[in-house]
């Protein structure tokens, strides 16, 4: 196949013979409880230097909770896969943890401004539709994809997608890497001791990023009883072989929202960005992550229940989602 | 008797774009702010039926009216969809050539209409100021049949090259260029919306024709606010301002908190009696990019 074009972007090798590898030698076949504390889970499965993908954002069932142990923990170095996220990026980059981030979109405020201009991290250029589809080429266990958006632009340019003659049709066609993540962080719904883990809604890129992450921690609403998901396997999004760690997270997404559970705190949206435009985010930090030590400590002392049943209540919708 | 007229130029794309949209097309919607608004008043106005797609993955959502103060949160914005997937599958309905229209929007465009979301001034390396980047909007951009998009009438943002290619138009405008590039032929940038005039494409040399203008201000005007001088339809359409229904519904039940219509630049427009008019003030420019 002829290279028409090659984009210049960092991007870790595809391995998939060196993912199969890893799965038959470390992941576990048992139906055995996962279960663990967000301390655990973030000390045991993120390492210095991983590189971490994430589905959905601040907004809206983005991993707010472990994010906030990442930076407890003092993670150094992450490299992060920003598609469709929002403020994530720059509470990680606040909190000094992040060197590299793959760009689809991201909200990018004076945090990511200022780290830019310090060197402090790169980026890396996709989009949104670019990362999940190097996700799905992760989750298929194939080196590569292609796909018919993104040649000819900037965008391509920086990434490290390439321009090939189809062996086929002989015409330009764009192929994008895989991705999988040395960490995947989901949260979710619904999940069993065992892993067997329910998105509900339209998701952004669950499944891919389930399935192409080297390990994957998911953090839920609630722990339901194994006999539910056998009662409903259609409601499954991963299941439980996929899975190294699930930590209990009741408002996990906090300050963002559960579709179909609680709504976002906007006050608390308001907040952050005040910190962030006011280059006060230390004390932001210090508040919601450092002086806490875990995320039900987090919503017991900063948070509290009157605004959590508040929250509660401003979710009206419920069809579709748990109905 | 002359009767005044008040709008942002946000209020005036979304209903441009609104008028646009036809109910037998299916289009692909950027998630939130004007794109959505677009589409969300042309359903509650004129074409209840008509289909879109997130790319969060909600198919035809139908949400009721009206809508919540903030759309901050998913269960609104996909409130009693037909289907709800994942990002992979709506991009993939836009490959197989389902999605007639895409609609986006843009901070700067260039005279064969590609796109930047990434950055404004300076260097790749240190640019002055980093936006989000393409987010969906290079996967919408390459792979349906027509493109939307909606900007506002400056210099910095109608340029002759862009700082930053997030998304494609016609690339170098030169002919097949999208598909050299990989992209489905047949498809490109079809309209590019602003609150002074609206722009279309030569369909030979890819560039940026001079569409439609508002009755308030000259084609001299509407050209001193570009960096490039784009071709001019012989006759010109006119850019209707929005109506007193149309703002009442954008205002009272697609944005009833106002974060999205109330920003931007606000426009008083007389018209008197014969149905001329003209601007009696303008805000100015406003501090967004």
């Amino acid at each position: 196949m002829e290279v028409l074009a090659s984009g210049v972007g960092e991007f870790r090798m595809p391995d998939p013979d060196g993912l199969r590898a890893y799965v038959r030698e470390h992941k576990e076949r048992r139906l055995v409880s996962k279960v663990m504390t967000e301390q655990d889970a973030i000390s045991r499965f993120v390492e210095d230097g991983a590189y971490v993908a994430y589905d959905q954002n601040t907004a809206v069932r983005g991993p707010a909770s472990l994010f906030r142990e990442i930076i407890r923990q003092r993670k150094k170095n992450l490299w992060l896969c920003a598609k469709f996220t929002w403020s994530d990026v720059s509470l990680l980059v606040a909190g000094g943890c992040v060197s590299k981030v793959d760009v689809g979109w991201m909200a990018t405020g004076p945090v990511v401004n200022r780290a830019l201009q310090k060197g402090e991290i790169e980026l890396i250029e996709w989009t949104n539709g670019a990362l999940s589809y190097r996700l799905l080429a992760g989750a298929m266990g194939v080196p590569f994809l292609p796909m018919r958006y993104m040649g000819g632009t900037d965008a391509f340019a920086r990434s490290a997608a390439k321009l090939l003659t189809d062996p086929y049709l002989e015409k330009p066609i764009c192929v994008v890497p895989a991705l999988n993540p040395d960490v995947g962080i989901l949260h979710v719904h619904q999940c069993d001791v065992y892993g067997n883990a329910r998105v509900f809604g339209a998701g952004v890129a669950p499944m891919e990023i389930g399935m192409a992450s080297k390990r994957l921690i998911i953090s839920t609403e609630e722990i339901i009883d194994n006999e539910a998901i056998r009662r409903q396997p259609q409601r499954t999004t991963i299941p439980y072989y996929f899975v190294d760690a699930v930590v209990l997270a009741p408002f996990g997404t906090y300050p963002g929202g559960v579709p179909g559970l609680y709504g976002a705190d906007v006050q608390h949206v308001l907040e952050f960005a005040g910190a962030e435009g006011q280059d006060r985010m230390g004390e932001y930090l210090d508040k919601w992550v450092h002086s806490v030590a875990s995320h039900e400590e987090m919503l017991e002392q900063r948070v509290g229940a009157k605004k959590l049943l508040h929250l509660r209540q401003e979710e009206t919708v419920r069809e579709g989602y748990y109905e | 008797m002359t009767e005044t007229v008040t709008f942002t130029d946000i209020e005036s794309n979304i209903c441009t774009v609104a008028r646009l949209v036809e109910e037998d097309k299916l289009y692909f919607v950027q998630m939130a702010g004007a794109p959505l608004m677009a589409i969300l008043t042309a359903k509650r106005m004129r074409t209840p039926g008509v289909g879109y797609v997130v790319e969060e993955g909600a198919v035809a959502p139908s949400p009721t009216f009206p809508l919540g103060r903030m759309m901050l949160g998913a269960s609104r914005s996909h409130y009693r969809s037909v289907c709800w997937t994942g990002m992979n599958v709506v991009d993939f309905h836009a490959t197989l050539g389902y999605m007639d229209y895409g609609v986006l929007a843009a901070i700067q465009v260039d005279k064969y209409g590609n796109l930047n979301s990434t950055i404004i001034g300076g260097s790749y390396e240190k640019p002055e100021r980093r936006f989000g980047g393409p987010g969906g909007g290079n996967e919408i951009a390459s792979q349906c049949w027509r493109i939307i998009v909606m900007t506002k009438l400056q210099k910095r943002k109608f340029v002759e090259k862009v700082d930053f290619m997030s998304s494609p138009g016609y690339l170098d405008g030169s002919p097949d260029a999208r598909e050299r590039a990989g992209m489905p032929a047949g498809t490109g940038p079809y309209r590019i919306v602003t609150e002074r005039a609206v722009f279309g494409f030569d369909e030979e040399s890819h560039m940026m024709r001079l569409q439609a203008i508002a009755p308030w201000i000259s084609v001299e005007e509407v050209l001193a606010r570009m960096d490039f001088k784009p071709l001019i339809a012989d006759p010109l359409e006119e850019l209707a301002p929005p109506s007193e229904e149309e703002l009442t519904i954008l205002r009272s039940e697609i944005d009833p908190g106002g974060f999205t219509l109330s920003r931007g630049e606000w426009f008083n427009v007389e018209r008197d009696d014969s149905g001329a008019m003209r601007l009696v003030s303008a805000s100015g420019e406003s501090a967004d990019a």
